[in-house]
């Protein structure tokens, strides 16, 4: 997730398809845990290159979820 | 700036004359009174936020959607940024619950979640997280103009008649779109250079400007009448009755002169004895494209690339690419664009990729040799290329060039790159022309083995004064000494148009020199048939040609070419032109800042 805090556009993307889901997104990293469904707390959380950060999904299609955001992370930061 | 009371002095970036009512644009953060509401008026409150927020949404989508018009689908994602702001649902629960559990006024709520917000980000090591404070500037400042019920002070309303004067402390996004010419006058900020986006934005569009204008801001009024002199970056406030009627009859000169050099338009640059000159416009940013039309560009000269990637987190995809560089040929059919290959290095570079700082970016890894560097990279812009040559005369530009071989290995490329696109079974053109840009001394030594090896030559004026005559042309203490007819400049320009007729290849200047008169005089007597400029300097340049005469100029260029002093070469061609033209005539017209180019060098 190298540089997803970089710019407001690629948080804007990872909260973009979030929201498409209806289960609970949850990023962390540290300490600190943010709603994936919102752009100010993806930004906060994942300002800085490099951080290792936690992806949790909790509900009907936490699966799906969870591979349309792991598919968007790799393909989109990772080029 | 310098300041004796109403007369302020900035540095002058757009040029042109302009009297109109000022409106002052604050991005200061409104007070917010310390509100309590009553136990009953919980609710309402919760619902002026949420008219509030709807509000705001449909403004920033009209923005959002002017930008892509005007500027770009890229540029218009700041607001898609800005909307998903607005809208957090985690944020706006927070909002809510400080309203309910503390009943709190919705400003008041707003304005404290926005504050814990900014201080959380602002305590950040993320230099780009608080960079990104200024959107969430954004958007308080619209919610809470909005729940306080002024306007939202961002954007430019006119009230009365006439066109106004904006004075910002710095140039944002959100007004960037809104440049509008029915609208704004000129403008005036307190911050930036004539090296800035907003710089060259307003000079391609014609709007006058001054920037750095440094403690403008306190000194006028909304409403205040003032003058706006762009080329001389003088702004008067309250004018004396004389200063507009001199300034008004000055104002009419210029644009008498303008409709002169206007109504030549449609007519060809061709001198009095017959000699045809091609005219092509240096376009940096898409917004340019229909300035350069306008203005008579046969084609583009310069297409500069960096904007694709300028404040990018990564490089642009290479559809983007091949429809943008579609896009400039279907507005020039069949006439040629010399597309130049990105120019990165330093800070224009997308984040993540960005190299160490240098000590001498000049003299540094950039342009050609990132290209070179990073085949990934080049590769994208080559197979952009050929795919839109599949429908337009596009072609290939090589910056910086200092040896043969970069020459041959971007054929190689080129050559991959093609055999790619056909085995892909993609539309692509079967071939792409391929163009040197001389200017750096050891492109000019080598000049011959140059244009044997390529298609056409272009002399990149501004980078051969720089490099020849070593002065760094955005050092204000230098500027005097930076001179593009200068001997050794002068003899230098001469190789080039004598090995590019040898070669028999086509040569061009694509610098700013092209656009001083004097320095338009010279090309055109060594032998230039083809110049580009920034578009507005084209009616001005193309007026001259129609009274200058080829054999003349030649007889002036041979003079000069003779000169061992500044003065000198000067004097040979001052001489030669005053047979045709009064230059005295042409002082403080549109000539152009004349350091255009530094915009993507700084």
């Amino acid at each position: 997730m190298n540089e997803l805090g970089l710019h407001a556009r690629p948080a804007a993307e990872f909260v973009k398809v979030a929201s498409r889901f209806q289960a609970e997104i949850a990023l962390g990293r540290d300490e600190m845990v943010v709603n994936g469904k919102s752009v100010l707390g993806v930004m906060t959380l994942a300002a800085e290159c490099g951080a290792e950060l936690v992806l949790r999904a909790e509900g009907k299609d936490a699966e799906a979820a969870i591979g349309a955001l792991e598919a968007l992370v790799r393909n989109r930061f990772h080029e | 700036m310098s300041a004796s009371g109403r007369i302020l002095t900035g540095i002058g970036v757009s040029p042109g004359v302009v009297i109109g009512p000022a409106l002052v644009l604050e991005w200061n953060i409104p007070d917010v009174p310390n509100r309590v509401v009553a136990r009953d008026q919980v609710e309402g409150e919760v619902a002026r936020l949420h008219a509030a927020v709807a509000e705001v949404r449909g403004h920033l989508d009209g923005l959002r959607h002017r930008a892509e018009r005007r500027i770009g689908a890229e540029e218009a994602k700041i607001f898609d940024a800005q909307i998903l702001m607005l809208e957090d649902q985690e944020f706006l629960a927070g909002v809510i619950r400080l309203i309910r559990d503390n009943q709190l006024s919705a400003e008041r709520a707003f304005e404290f979640k926005a504050l814990e917000m900014r201080a959380l980000w602002a305590r950040s090591t993320s230099v780009r997280l608080r960079e990104r404070v200024v959107d969430l500037t954004a958007v308080q400042l619209r919610v809470l103009n909005y729940l306080l019920g002024k306007p939202m002070a961002l954007d430019v309303a006119r009230e009365g008649p006439d066109p106004v004067v904006v004075f910002m402390r710095e140039l944002t996004p959100g007004l960037t779109v809104q440049f509008d010419r029915d609208t704004i006058a000129g403008f005036v900020s307190e911050e930036g250079t004539r090296t800035s986006h907003a710089a060259i934005l307003a000079h391609s569009l014609g709007i006058p400007c001054v920037m750095g204008l440094v403690g403008a801001l306190p000194r006028v009024r909304s409403g205040t009448r003032v003058i706006l002199d762009g080329s001389t970056g003088r702004v008067i406030l309250d004018p004396r009755p004389e200063e507009i009627s001199g300034t008004q009859a000055g104002e009419r000169r210029r644009q008498a002169f303008e409709h002169e050099i206007e109504r030549g338009i449609a007519q060809p640059a061709v001198t009095r004895d017959g000699v045809r000159v091609e005219l092509l416009g240096n376009v940096d940013l898409p917004e340019e494209l229909e300035a350069a039309a306008i203005h008579g560009a046969e084609g583009v000269g310069l297409l500069r690339t960096e904007f694709l990637v300028l404040g990018r987190s990564e490089m642009p995809s290479e559809d983007e690419q091949a429809a943008y560089f579609t896009r400039v040929g279907a507005r020039f059919p069949g006439r040629p664009v010399m597309i130049r290959s990105y120019d990165l290095g330093g800070d224009k570079f997308p984040g993540p990729l960005r190299p160490p700082p240098e000590a001498n970016p000049f003299l540094g890894w950039r342009a050609l040799r990132v290209c070179l560097d990073r085949p990934d990279i080049f590769r994208g812009q080559i197979r952009a290329i050929l795919r839109a040559r599949a429908t337009a005369d596009v072609r290939l530009l090589l910056p910086l060039v200092t040896q043969l071989e970069e020459v041959r290995q971007t054929k190689e490329l080129v050559a991959e790159a093609l055999a790619d696109l056909i085995r892909e079974g993609r539309p692509a053109a079967r071939e792409l022309p391929l163009g040197v840009m001389i200017e750096t001394p050891a492109a000019v030594v080598l000049v011959d083995a140059l244009a044997a090896e390529c298609d056409f030559l272009s002399v990149g004026s501004n980078d051969l004064t720089q490099y020849t005559l070593v002065v760094d042309r955005g050092n204000a203490r230098l500027a005097s000494r930076f001179n593009a007819i200068h001997p050794a400049v002068v003899r230098m320009l001469q190789t080039i148009a004598e090995a590019g007729r040898r070669a028999g290849k086509p040569t061009s200047v694509c610098g700013e020199m092209a656009s001083d008169p004097l320095a338009a005089f010279l090309l055109l007597g060594l032998g230039y048939r083809v110049l580009s400029a920034s578009p507005t300097s084209l009616p001005l340049m193309r007026w001259l040609i129609r009274r200058l005469d080829a054999t003349g100029a030649a007889a002036a260029a041979a003079a000069a070419v003779q000169g061992t002093t500044e003065r000198a070469v000067r004097e040979a061609l001052e001489q030669g032109i005053a047979t045709y033209v009064d230059l005295r005539s042409l002082e403080g017209e549109r000539l152009p800042p004349g350091l255009r180019e530094t915009s993507f060098t700084a």
